[in-house]
């Protein structure tokens, strides 16, 4: 399942309260290349379901989401190009 | 002290709300911050969706004679200040007060730390060292409508409403601002309800996070139900969520039985009712930030504990159940509060 992608960088915001796991997301996702895959690891269910729609918007692609254990999930995001 | 029934009520309202603001992840402080920072208009519309139903359902109930409606009093440099700190504060503790208090429920510590700092400053204000600060500002800013007492509100002289302010039948406004907000929503929202893959009804309800429009009217039905079943125990007034953590923190220093009311049954009913959505979603679990995270949360909820008194209502006891009562006390302290939230996200989110 998860184990064929095979994520370039990992973002770890669990613990994060809102909105800072969108924010750092967006962040990290600037400072990657193009076609280079985002895994962020979060534990905040609104971010879960607004990171796809930010990410989105931005171009970028959204792979999966995972979860991983209560209140825990892990999102892949490709970046555009 | 009020029966064991009404008691009773503030409790199930409280179960029913918390359960809506998890499933919805209903957080006025998300709604209005993420319109500037991530462009994500999807909050903003369960908002308003609720304010809707609401405005309908207050004024229906109102003019059959189920309830009286009861605008809050106009102070504007209250309102003004209050509301600017109440928003400054909720971006801090990283939620408003409905949005911090089902967020005590899911289990996130930072929300628990952030509503300590909240009681406790409500209740600085409301009786303690800021009490002269918030009594100054309230007294000499009480607005006085120099108009005889008219048809629609027997409080229309300190508590103007839209409807009183311009003399007229409060359905004009109703209908007014209900076609401006379908026309928009219909222009602007079209197809952004999220388009869910078939799954059982159960799985739609108690495992995924609802899409707007169902929030939206959920938050305004448990709205209309707590108006009735409020005044019933003696306070005439919808949801609120201010009023019920001070007057439970101020128990439990007191020890007066007397301080337990239905607002406070209604924020304990809250997060249980948000704990169970939270759990059997596979939500809920113990979770905390570092410190400084922590610390920042706990001077966003002394804020809002501030600015909640000194404005005389929070985003609930304004926004959401003042403002479908078109109290001008609760749009002006309501537009303080946004511009507060985007005047802190712009700072700290922003640049």
């Amino acid at each position: 399942m998860s184990s064929d992608i095979k994520p370039t960088a990992t973002l770890d915001v669990r613990g994060e309260i809102c909105p800072y796991p969108d924010v750092k997301t967006k962040k990290k996702l600037k400072s990657m290349k193009p076609g280079e895959i985002l895994e962020v690891i979060v534990d905040y269910p609104l971010s879960v379901e607004r990171i796809p729609r930010t990410v989105e918007k931005m171009g970028h692609e959204l792979l999966k989401i995972v979860k991983v254990g209560e209140s825990e999930w892990k999102l892949y995001i490709k970046v555009k190009g | 002290m009020i029966a064991p029934v009404h008691i009773l009520s503030g409790f199930i309202v409280g179960l029913l709300f918390g359960f809506v603001l998890q499933r919805g992840r209903f957080c006025m402080n998300s709604a209005f911050r993420d319109i500037l920072v991530l462009k994500d208009y999807t909050l903003l519309k369960a908002v308003v969706i609720a304010l809707i139903v609401e405005m309908i359902g207050f004024h229906a109930m109102a003019t059959i004679g189920i309830i009286h409606l009861n605008p809050k009093p106009l102070f504007w440099g209250a309102n003004i200040i209050g509301g600017f700190l109440f928003g400054v504060g909720m971006v801090l503790a990283g939620g408003c007060a409905s949005g911090t208090s089902y967020r005590v429920g899911e289990g996130m510590v930072g929300s628990m730390v952030a509503l300590l700092g909240y009681g406790a400053f409500a209740i600085v204000t409301s009786s303690g060292l800021f009490k002269p600060f918030k009594d100054f500002l309230q007294k000499s800013t009480l607005v006085k409508i120099p108009t005889d007492i008219n048809m629609y509100a027997e409080s229309a002289r300190t508590n103007p409403t839209l409807a009183t302010i311009t003399n007229v039948n409060p359905w004009i406004w109703v209908g007014i601002i209900t076609i401006i907000a379908i026309v928009v929503l219909a222009w602007k929202g079209r197809g952004s309800e999220e388009v869910e893959k078939p799954k059982s009804l159960y799985e739609r309800i108690f495992k995924q996070g609802w899409g707007w429009l169902s929030t939206g009217i959920a938050v305004g039905i448990v709205g209309i139900i707590a108006f009735p079943a409020s005044a019933a125990a003696g306070r005439n007034y919808p949801l609120g969520i201010t009023g019920g953590w001070a007057r439970l923190f101020k128990y439990f220093i007191t020890g007066d039985p007397n301080l337990i009311s239905w607002e406070v049954l209604e924020v304990v009913g809250l997060v249980v009712g948000a704990f169970i959505a939270a759990y059997i979603a596979g939500e809920a679990k113990l979770r905390a930030p570092d410190a400084k995270r922590l610390i920042q949360q706990f001077i966003g909820g002394a804020l809002m504990g501030v600015g909640a008194v000194t404005n005389f209502g929070c985003n609930i006891g304004h926004v959401l159940s003042g403002v479908p009562q078109l109290a001008l006390s609760s749009l002006l302290g309501g537009f303080f509060i946004v511009l507060g939230c985007w005047f802190a996200a712009y700072l700290m989110f922003m640049r």
